[in-house]
């Protein structure tokens, strides 16, 4: 009876509900995950996506991000601009919780967004790179397991499932696997409200930035259409005070780049 | 011992668990593995430059209702355009913004130069920053305000303005016109933001339908009248409301837009203004009657009351997005001075005769210069697709206008597919459906079909 109670232990510790892995809880191990992918301070960073398209690559996109954490939410508001390619130069996007806009010059047209569109476009990813998982969701920690990252390494990793806790959640869902003692994110499953799953991700190539080291590039394979993977590649990340009236509306024609 | 095992299985249950997961990184394309670290790109602003050639044939009707004046244009035209748009910082608060189309338009009966070659300069302005969030622009400006698609009563700037393209699509038709040559005054703080706009009057008005040298800046149509627009906008409860006043010759307008998710996938949204006008019958006729168009005895007719009255126009429509990047549009416009079923009835019966009829197309132009819908009750339904059956960077569109008076459509579908960066493809199909005592269906133009090639620079 005894040995079957250890039993059990174990494998609540492997499978369990809100377990400890090496004395954390889930819930402390996305928080810990969220200080690495995310700096403690406004900032801004180029963002060049790379479509695969059946293996080959295809586009590049080229997007400004400004984010800066809301002080009520605690989740990162973003402000997004296109740069290349030049048909859609100058676009913009606002993601101020679910008060989102997209704004285009041609029209100087502001139009809101649904949080369902903010799935669906090149800026979503964005969600991908700066979000703060630990307030918007409840962790479960469902495993300890090994994994391979996307350099084939392999990686001691908890396995956690978020449940989104509040209506501001993008994802209804989400899988995480996260290093053991590094709180580095190896590998994201993002699924919809309906349960579908939308996209996997893979975190790698770890470089210093703005003090900690992040991961400066992101693969993202689509779930839903099998034959496009596109990465999303960091670079010049730097601190920038960025003030509240940057996140309205009114303000995405006036966003300077230089 | 069995227990011992059954621990062991239960450990040994979490690693195919994790080696399934493995098998998603089979989808990462070797391309990437061996892709060279990416250089940081260049993130300056630039502009957007590009070469396009449209294509198109049309088809027309043969019998009217009322019979047009005019003789039947060209059954095909081919244009092409340079098109730019671009901004300079001339300071570290003084920036310059130059927009243009350029467009050479061949078709049967058309003289060159002077029907050929047409110079949109869509917008001209400096904008000088002397606080932070404080903007002071002055020169030519396309403001746009308002929230709905099909017909937005608060884009007070519209009239006048089209460019010309190869999209009916009304978002279109507001995605590429002239600005009016205006100063500006924005303020933004947080929260919200406050706006003046003061419009001149330049030129005495030109008439409906005349062609513009090539190199005319028309400030003729954008600029024919004194103006005034107050805005404010601000947050609330994410509805995002804003609150317009505009004044043009004796005339005063209240606007109000907002918009709000009411779901995960539904955004509703809403637009009205209101003020003092005339029936937009009575506006055509005095403006004809002001331009020359008209002789000065001429009656107004249909008949309608020529007295001014607070009027209103709405435009209320929600827009639905799937998960596989589908949106579907639903939008209904009141437009109170357009043609009720008494007026049709009459424009119908009056304009028979063809003595009259010049004076019954000139109504509807003037409505349609102005970018006014028609009848006083229409739907607008669009459904967008982004990269249908997953084809990626292929989209699909439609509109449907529908008159609610007589169950008549306008409508368009659009497929545009962009082979690389730097060249898209596009192809537009529209027509008219209706008899021929309807709305639409009264209208000469019965489909259009045209091909258009697009090169970025």
């Amino acid at each position: 009876m005894k040995n079957l109670l250890i039993g059990l232990g174990l494998a609540a510790l492997v499978f369990g509900g809100n377990a400890w892995g090496q004395g954390m809880a889930a819930q402390d191990i996305l928080a810990g995950m969220d200080k690495v992918r995310n700096p403690g301070q406004p900032f801004r960073l180029t963002n060049t996506l790379t479509e695969y398209i059946k293996g080959e690559a295809r586009n590049r996109v080229v997007l400004v991000v400004f984010a800066r954490e809301n002080k009520q939410t605690h989740q990162f508001d973003n402000v997004v601009r296109y740069v290349d390619p030049t048909r859609d130069a100058g676009k913009m996007v606002l993601m101020n919780g679910s008060n989102m806009w997209f704004y285009d010059p041609s029209s100087k047209a502001s139009n809101r967004i649904s949080p369902q569109q903010r799935l669906m476009g090149q800026a979503s990813d964005g969600d991908i790179v700066t979000a703060n998982l630990s307030k918007d969701y409840t962790a479960r920690l469902v495993a300890e397991e090994k994994l391979l990252d996307a350099d084939r390494q392999n990686r001691d990793c908890w396995h956690l499932d978020l449940k989104a806790a509040n209506e501001e959640a993008v994802y209804s869902r989400i899988e995480f696997w996260i290093e053991k003692g590094t709180f580095r994110p190896v590998k994201g499953k993002y699924y919809s409200d309906s349960g579908r799953l939308l996209k996997i991700a893979y975190y790698h190539k770890f470089t210093e930035q703005l003090g900690g080291l992040r991961p400066s590039e992101t693969i993202i394979i689509d779930a839903v259409d099998q034959n496009l993977v596109t990465t999303m590649a960091n670079s010049d990340m730097r601190a920038q005070a960025i003030p509240d009236s940057w996140f309205q509306r009114d303000f995405l024609p006036r966003v300077k780049i230089d | 011992m069995r227990r011992a095992a059954f621990i062991v299985a239960l450990l040994g249950a979490a690693v195919p668990a994790a080696a399934q997961e493995d098998n998603d990184l089979s989808r990462i394309p070797g391309a990437i593995d061996s892709a060279p670290a990416a250089e940081a790109p260049q993130a300056a602003a630039h502009g957007k430059y590009f070469l396009e050639d449209a294509l198109g044939l049309l088809s027309y009707r043969g019998s009217f209702a009322v019979p047009y004046p005019y003789a039947v244009p060209s059954r095909w035209a081919n244009r092409t355009s340079f098109d730019m748009l671009d901004t300079w910082k001339l300071a570290s608060n003084l920036s310059a913004v130059f927009s243009d189309r350029l467009s050479a338009t061949f078709a049967d009966g058309v003289e060159f130069p002077s029907d050929v070659v047409r110079n949109d300069p869509r917008e001209a302005y400096l904008t000088w920053e002397p606080l932070p969030q404080t903007y002071l622009e002055a020169g030519r400006i396309n403001v746009r305000n308002g929230v709905a698609f099909g017909y937005n009563p608060t884009d007070f700037f519209r009239a006048r303005t089209t460019v010309s393209q190869s999209s009916a699509d009304p978002g279109a038709l507001r995605e590429n016109r002239l600005g009016t040559v205006m100063v500006r005054a924005q303020r933004i703080f947080d929260g919200g933001t406050v706006e003046f706009v003061y419009a001149p009057k330049l030129h005495t008005p030109a008439r409906v339908g005349a062609v513009a040298d090539p190199l005319d800046p028309k400030f003729d149509q954008t600029n024919a009248a004194d103006r005034f627009m107050a805005a404010y906008s601000f947050e609330l409860e994410e509805f995002s409301p804003q609150i317009l006043v505009y004044h043009e010759s004796g005339r005063t307008k209240i606007g109000f837009n907002a918009s709000h998710p009411v779901s995960n996938s539904i955004i509703a949204y809403l637009s009205w203004t209101g003020g003092e006008a005339p029936s937009e019958i009575a506006d055509a006729i005095a403006f004809g009657k002001r331009t020359g168009t008209l002789p000065p005895s001429i009656p107004v007719l249909p008949p309608t009351s020529s007295s001014h009255a607070f009027r209103n126009d709405v435009s209320a429509g929600a827009y639905w997005t799937g998960e596989d990047k589908e949106t579907v549009s639903l939008e209904y416009n009141y437009h109170q001075t357009g043609f009720s079923k008494r007026d049709w009835k009459n424009w119908f019966a009056i304009g028979a005769d063809p003595a009259a009829a010049n004076e019954m197309w000139f109504i509807r132009g003037y409505a349609s210069d102005q970018q006014d819908p028609i009848s006083q009750h229409q739907m607008f339904a669009r459904v967008d697709w982004s990269e249908p059956f997953q084809i990626e960077h292929l989209d699909v569109n439609g509109f449907v206008m529908t008159s609610i008076e007589d169950g008549s459509c306008l409508g368009q579908f659009a497929v545009g597919y962009d082979l690389s960066d730097n060249w898209s493809v596009g192809a537009y199909f529209g027509g008219s459906t209706g008899g021929a005592r309807s709305e639409w269906g009264s209208l000469r133009d019965a489909a259009s079909a045209t091909v258009q090639v697009t090169r970025y620079l």
